[in-house]
């Protein structure tokens, strides 16, 4: 597949002058990037380059220091994680976090946590609005479920998965919140060639499916190039290229970063 | 045989009242990984408020199920305030220290809360009467010479457990919050992402093991009366965790049915031999042994380490 030449004209994210430290250790410098609404943002660059530093400041993990991120047109003041959700941003982890002692059901199930509203007395006894409320929900999940094929272990306590299955309940619970904006830590690491077509394939159906804008962070070149809108290149916490893939490729920088400079 | 019955009852009925107060260390430990050693001292403050509550509006002459009635809630608000002031104050602070640190913080809770509701409410011994009956009573007759001889108030108390164990099931596993709860015990980072607000959680745990705690204070207090000593109830609490395991529901009620009935039994047949007073130190001879072979208790969770 060639990189997809798609045009994007509406922002959605924007991500100016970015500088984050930990005690000394300058994590992120002075980065700046845009999210358009509707596309495949990835963000590439070597181990400890600040990717899901990036990451956490946009989801609020992290506070920068300096810098605003400006989201759905409104510059965010300081923002804990919890707010980012309920505006529309949902993840998936790098290190799988998924709510091992519960089954996939119940994981995919937190995902929708942010939009049942009925009382718990009511809920506790599944009765009347409540009953309703969550057979509709999990009819949610259930959609969720089929389009990522795993219905035999709809279940099964999630912490007894093999790894690749545990990533995509981990992305079925991000798609339960009904995101806007999706954000993916290294969604095909660890994975055979298999397993990572399965993974892209739901990344373009979600994309194209559900108008999911997505910005992915991944070491596969390849997938990277295959299925990303535009690029943002990151070394030592500082941007060294942003573009569609086909200029990120031959962009000297980049391969420097990527393949070492001689001397 | 009628005497070992009426000795494994009357040690059951007495072990609900150690699942109870072992329930709300559970609830906090699951939900935040946090060693509440407070959770004695806030059966003491919610007992102390319930009691003193009760005295004054029985001063005013308000009929005794309404004067019982708005003491309960009247405790309920205090343990409300316990929990926010816990979480705004300590457990907020101390977000993503180790575990030994939040234990620390706890004892100091502890200590804050046991001269805080001793100034507040007073510090004598107060008789709790909370309507429940304390006949004794003596049931199957019919089976055996004499009938077995148990005491009302503990059967009341074994039931009233029980509903609340229903109800803490109930909330635990079909409303959101409790599927919020469970998910902020698996992995803090992963419910925050869903939208689930940490300090919030944090609020709801202490509150309901607050709650736990008055529902504890009530029984006990009415058994023994309200006094300092149900502070040490915590104590007794931790063999009962460490059979049952600190993560696991109902294995704190197994927990504490064990602890109580092995203590009466032991007290009973093997007192004369040994001598008295193995009631005193039974419970944490069981629990070391458990120590040394299951220590992650009856129900918790297997403790597996990658290396």
């Amino acid at each position: 597949m060639a990189s997809r030449s798609r045009s994007f004209n509406q922002v959605l994210l924007t991500v100016e002058n970015i500088s984050l430290s930990f005690g000394g250790v300058k994590a992120l410098s002075d980065i700046s990037f845009d999210i358009a609404q509707g596309e495949i943002r990835a963000i590439i660059g070597p181990n400890g380059a600040g990717k899901s530093s990036m990451l956490n400041c946009i989801n609020g993990f992290y506070h920068p220091q300096q810098g605003a991120i400006t989201y759905k047109g409104i510059r965010r003041a300081r923002m804990r994680p919890h707010e980012a959700a309920e505006q529309g941003i949902a993840r998936t982890f790098q290190n799988i976090a998924l709510f091992r002692g519960m089954s996939t059901l119940d994981n995919i199930m937190t995902g929708r946590n942010l939009r049942m509203k009925r009382g718990l007395f009511w809920q506790a006894l599944r009765v009347g609005p409540a009953e309703h409320e969550e057979i509709e929900h999990r009819k949610v999940v259930e959609r969720i479920i089929d389009f990522l094929e795993i219905q035999h272990i709809r279940k099964v306590p999630v912490g007894q998965l093999p790894y690749g299955l545990q990533k995509r309940v981990e992305l079925g619970r991000a798609l339960a919140a009904e995101p806007e904006l999706l954000l993916l830590d290294e969604p095909m690491a660890g994975m055979n060639l298999e397993e990572k077509q399965d993974m892209c394939r739901f990344v373009l159906d979600v994309n194209d499916e559900f108008g999911t804008t997505i910005c992915l962070i991944e070491h596969d070149m390849g997938v990277v190039m295959d299925i990303s809108d535009r690029v943002v290149v990151l070394d030592y916490g500082k941007k060294i290229g942003d573009g569609v893939p086909d200029v990120i490729k031959n962009n000297k920088a980049v391969i420097d970063a990527y393949l070492g400079v001689s001397h | 045989m009628g005497f070992f019955l009426e000795v494994l009852i009357g040690g059951l009925l007495a072990g609900v009242l150690y699942s109870l107060v072992a329930l709300g260390f559970v609830l906090i430990f699951k939900a935040s990984g946090v060693f509440n050693f407070a959770q004695g001292a806030m059966v003491l403050t919610a007992a102390l408020a319930l009691v003193r509550a009760l005295d004054v509006f029985e001063q005013w002459h308000w009929p005794f199920g309404v004067a019982l009635a708005s003491a309960f809630v009247f405790a309920a608000v205090v343990m409300a305030i316990v929990a926010w002031v816990a979480e705004r104050l300590v457990l907020r602070k101390l977000v993503n220290q180790e575990g030994i640190i939040l234990f620390m913080a706890t004892i100091g809770v502890t200590f804050f809360l046991e001269g805080m509701a001793q100034t507040v409410f007073g510090a004598d011994v107060y008789p709790l009467n909370i309507g429940l009956p304390k006949d004794p009573l003596f049931i199957l007759e019919s089976l055996f010479d004499g009938g077995i001889l148990v005491n009302e108030l503990d059967i009341w108390a074994a039931v009233i457990a029980g509903l609340l164990v229903t109800g803490l099931a109930l909330f635990f596993q079909r409303t959101r919050i409790g599927r919020a709860l469970r998910a902020v015990a698996d992995d803090h980072a992963a419910a925050q992402s869903v939208g689930i607000p940490l300090n919030q959680i944090w609020f709801i745990v202490w509150l309901v093991a607050g709650l736990v705690a008055l529902v504890a204070g009530a029984v006990w207090g009415a058994k023994l009366g309200v006094q300092f000593s149900l502070s040490l109830l915590a104590l007794k609490a931790l063999p009962v965790l460490i059979l049952g395991g600190f993560t696991s529901v109902p294995g704190a009620i197994i927990g504490g049915l064990v602890i109580g009935a092995g203590e009466k039994i032991s007290e009973v047949f093997l007192g004369p031999s040994l001598g008295g007073g193995i009631e005193i130190w039974f419970a944490y001879v069981l629990a070391l042994l458990f120590l040394l072979v299951r220590p992650q208790g009856m129900f918790g969770e297997r403790i597996i380490e990658r290396v």
